[in-house]
């Protein structure tokens, strides 16, 4: 078989298992949102007013199309996804797709910049470790490691809080941008400002799995045998790590990196509760809570492409950073 | 007959309004909050925060940053619900409350009701306009309550026939049935600009209120400024700046000073807070045990549940529970002294009767339940009559510790009567199942009167709304209440609310058939700056955030 049918035949894979997913993600969504206790009508009117009208209710319940069964629900609802309509978050009475694409971009800043920090932090702690494997640096990091992998997101955004904008008033407590400012007036070096605590919670729950990966295929590496030639044959330290250290430990970082995608969305969640931060973790908690099953639904086949491409992402570093993978992906 | 709730819009909310659900998790998370950030606070407490953002004293400050709780996700449009409850701020209303909650005219200038109380005519003033500089006319109030008519949202205004404008100046509205209360949902409604309403209006809306609309940043932040060509009294402050968090992100935005007013709760509010002080605002935000009055027949509720309980539906047990209890002490115990006692459920309103109030004697509740033929025949500390121990189960929302701890403390202070209340945590889910059968620790809120139609009338009874699960009907109440309702005058038809209550003979409060032991009346907490003067607070209903707001024009700084 030719490359071009292989590189064909890896897109129709690629593409049928990411229809299956997203079919798959949105059914159990469905399933689990209908068997949710909360009646969304009963809901939305306790939530907004408690007096409303059997026939209130009713008329609720039909304009949301709610009245039908829950299979026709979820096939109607299906149909107008194929024809590219999420439909209508009930409780915000806007168009899903609106909703997340103005979530989308806070959240995305956040992700996007814990994830560099936490890739860079970790990697780095990790190599560190690896080299000075069993010193007192190595003893000291791992156990900030091991205590900093079992804190919980909300319990260390509440520590920063205190400390970095209440005490020290560093940082503000909240928020993407300043009280009050008009958006036009908010500076891009405010918005960062606004940022740093949220993605470095954000960033702590991830990096202490990256170092102790990335710090144990160090270790691995650097007593295999041909680092022991190496040495024998007289190079340093940095040459050694240049040359053989750095490919081989980024393969797990990498990996756990792109795979990391789906803890930082349910981290960032967390997150953006304690900084008020308006992303769509806030979203995505409302809509379970008042059982909004569009805005739901519409988020988490948002959130499982992202999880999906990430995770396939990975795949396709690996066979840059890896020639073996790159051998098998095409000729396997 | 029509179903009752069909009627009329309830000003306000419920207690198991305020997204019941969201506060099972909501509470989950603020209390393990409330530990850690207690532990933090003892840590962060030395220095106190050198950078402070606002402070109060220079003087020059004319505007304020409120840290509240709940965003109105839907935006800002009256006719889906926005200032609903509360007052809708940027739009202005035909009428509006008074601190004391009288009803004045607000866009109106005169109301005629006809002799049959089904045609409502209002005058409304010439110098009213919304900030794009267009008059407000009949014709704008005609499309505000068309189109919220027509809307499906949770203002609910199945018995309005029909509004029309009869000229620039007069209009005209149509009842099925006449309806005191539709001059408490009048006052709620605001009015919106026909001329510039649109599908982007509740992002962006237009109003002749006191406070011009600025900017909304979704999950953060709304911005209002003062109206200048506002008709009333303009407003002191010429800024608010209304930001959404959550109670522990508004304690520590308060402890950086970056907000001059933060909602705080029970639990945080018994610290200091430098530069700030407590502001504690009475309301009928109310608890109180509702209590099945049938006993267990096989009877079945609207949606098929199990009716009735053997202890709860002998009244001597309801009186000797209603007696007995210590409501000041269940305030401190359970809620470190912020709440008063709770009579009915509405104590303080124009339409409450004064004489609902009892005097705590537990000497009296003993000797009702001897009376009664209650008895500890074996000994084990728990009364009996005819074989029935008088024990039964109370429910709480789990998750909400301010019920369970009212729970607990009542279940504790009956004990020593004879009187065994086993107290148990659930999920809404298994209460509305339940409630028919045991006790619940419920609330309301309403500053509408028309909720003590639902809670008592007996065509609302035994149904899923939570309103009146204990199965109450008294066909005398029933009067009373059909009569406050087709008043066609609100003083007409407080006299008959408040004889629903309490005629001299029979009644819903606790004096005589008592469906409810009511409790106490949770107090609303805020922290505000030294300085900042929030005016004279209305009773506040069930909910915490906008109900402070209502007088946001009277604000102002020292």
């Amino acid at each position: 078989m030719s490359t071009a049918t292989r590189i064909g035949s890896l897109v129709g894979r690629f593409t049928l298992r990411m229809v299956t997913l997203l079919l798959a993600a949105s059914v159990v969504a469905f399933v689990l949102v209908s068997l949710s206790p909360i009646d969304p009508v009963q809901q939305y009117v306790l939530s907004s007013g408690g007096g409303a009208s059997q026939e209130q209710r009713d008329a609720l319940a039909e304009y949301w199309g709610l009245s039908e069964p829950p299979v026709q629900q979820y096939l109607h609802w299906l149909g107008a996804v194929l024809q590219g309509n999420l439909g209508d978050s009930m409780l915000y009475r806007q168009p899903v797709a609106t909703i997340i694409a103005e979530r989308f971009l806070n959240t995305l800043a956040l992700m996007a910049a814990s994830w560099l920090l936490a890739g860079l932090i970790g990697y780095g702690l990790g190599c560190l470790m690896g080299i000075r494997r069993d010193r007192p640096v190595d003893r000291v990091l791992k156990r900030v490691c091991l205590v900093l992998a079992s804190v919980p997101t909300y319990w260390l955004g509440i520590v920063f809080l205190l400390v970095f904008a209440v005490q020290l008033a560093w940082f503000p407590v909240g928020f993407s941008s300043p009280i009050g400012m008009a958006d036009h007036d908010v500076s891009l070096w405010q918005r960062l400002h606004h940022l740093v605590l949220p993605a470095l919670t954000l960033s702590f729950i991830s990096f202490a799995n990256v170092a102790l990966h990335t710090r144990q295929k160090m270790v691995d590496v650097l007593e295999s045998d041909f680092v022991l030639f190496a040495r024998a044959r007289g190079d340093g330290t940095g040459t050694i790590l240049r040359r053989h250290g750095l490919r081989n430990t980024l393969l797990p970082a990498v990996t756990l990196q792109f795979a990391s995608f789906g803890e930082l969305f349910g981290g960032s969640i967390l997150a953006e509760s304690v900084f008020s931060y308006p992303g769509l973790g806030a979203a995505v908690s409302a809509a379970g809570l008042n059982s909004d099953v569009p805005l739901l639904l519409g988020i988490t086949l948002f959130s499982t492409l992202f999880v999906f491409t990430g995770n396939q992402t990975a795949n396709l570093v690996y066979t840059i950073v890896d020639p073996r993978i790159r051998q098998e992906a095409l000729h396997g | 007959m029509p179903d009752p709730t069909g009627h009329v819009t309830i000003r306000t909310t419920t207690t198991e309004g305020e997204n019941m659900f969201t506060s099972t998790f909501g509470n989950r998370l603020r209390t393990i909050g409330a530990a850690l950030v207690a532990a933090t606070v003892l840590t962060a407490c030395g220095g106190g925060a050198t950078q402070a953002d606002r402070s109060p004293n220079d003087g020059a400050r004319n505007d304020v940053v409120v840290a509240i709780a709940t965003e109105p996700e839907g935006g800002f449009d009256p006719t889906v619900g926005w200032g609903h409850g509360t007052t809708p701020l940027i739009q202005s209303t035909l009428v509006e409350y008074t601190q004391d909650m009288r009803i004045v005219n607000d866009l109106a200038t005169d109301q005629r009701i006809s002799d049959d109380g089904l045609t409502w005519r209002f005058t409304l003033r010439d110098d009213a306009s919304f900030t794009d500089g267009k008059p407000v006319t009949a014709h704008d109030v005609e499309f505000t309550f068309t189109t919220a008519k027509a809307k499906a949202s949770s203002l609910d205004l199945t018995f309005m026939t029909g509004c029309k404008a009869t000229s620039d100046r007069e209009v005209e509205f149509t009842l099925a049935k006449p309806n005191s209360s539709f001059l408490n949902t009048i006052a709620t409604i605001g009015i919106v600009p026909k001329h510039a309403y649109g599908k982007d209006y509740a992002n962006n809306p237009i109003g002749s209120g006191p406070w011009k609309f600025v900017q909304w940043k979704k999950g953060e932040q709304v911005t209002l400024a003062a109206n200048d060509s506002y008709y009333g009294t303009k407003p002191s402050l010429d800024k608010v700046t209304l930001v959404f968090m959550d109670e522990d992100a508004a304690f520590a935005a308060a402890k950086a000073r970056q907000v001059d007013v933060a909602l705080t709760s029970a639990t945080q509010a018994t610290q200091d807070i430098t530069g700030m002080r407590l502001e504690v605002v009475s309301t009928l935000d109310n608890r109180g045990l509702t209590l099945p009055v049938s006993p267990s027949q096989g009877k079945l509720s609207k949606s098929g549940e199990p009716v009735g309980n053997d202890v709860t539906s002998n009244l001597a047990i309801r009186q000797a529970l209603a007696f007995a209890v210590n409501r000041d002490q269940i305030a401190k115990d359970a809620v470190n002294g912020f709440a008063a006692p709770a009579f009915s459920e509405n104590d303080g309103m124009p339409w409450n009767n004064p004489e609902v109030k009892i005097t705590e004697d537990v000497a009296h509740a003993t000797s009702v339940l001897t009376a009664d033929g209650w008895k500890d025949t074996d000994g084990d500390g728990i009364l009996d009559k005819n074989g029935v121990k008088a024990e039964f189960t109370l429910l709480y929302s789990s998750g909400d510790s301010v019920r369970q701890a009212i729970a607990m403390a009542v279940a504790q202070q009956v004990k020593s009567l004879g009187i065994r209340i086993n107290v148990e945590g659930a999920g809404w889910d298994q209460i509305v199942k339940r409630m028919f059968v045991d006790a619940v620790l419920m609330g309301w809120g309403s500053t509408n009167p028309y909720t003590s139609y639902l809670l008592f009338h007996s065509s609302n009874a035994l149904k899923d709304d939570f309103y009146n699960p204990q199965g109450f009907s008294n066909p005398v109440v029933d009067q009373h209440l059909e009569t406050a309702l087709h008043a066609t005058s609100p003083e007409e038809a407080n006299v008959a609310w408040r004889l629903a209550q309490w005629d001299d003979t029979t009644g819903t409060s606790m004096r005589a058939e008592i469906p409810w032991v009511w409790l106490v009346n949770l107090q609303h907490l805020y922290y505000v700056a030294d300085g900042l003067d929030i005016g004279q607070q209305q009773l506040h209903g069930h909910g915490a955030s906008w109900t402070l707001l209502q007088n946001l024009r009277d604000w102002s700084w020292r």
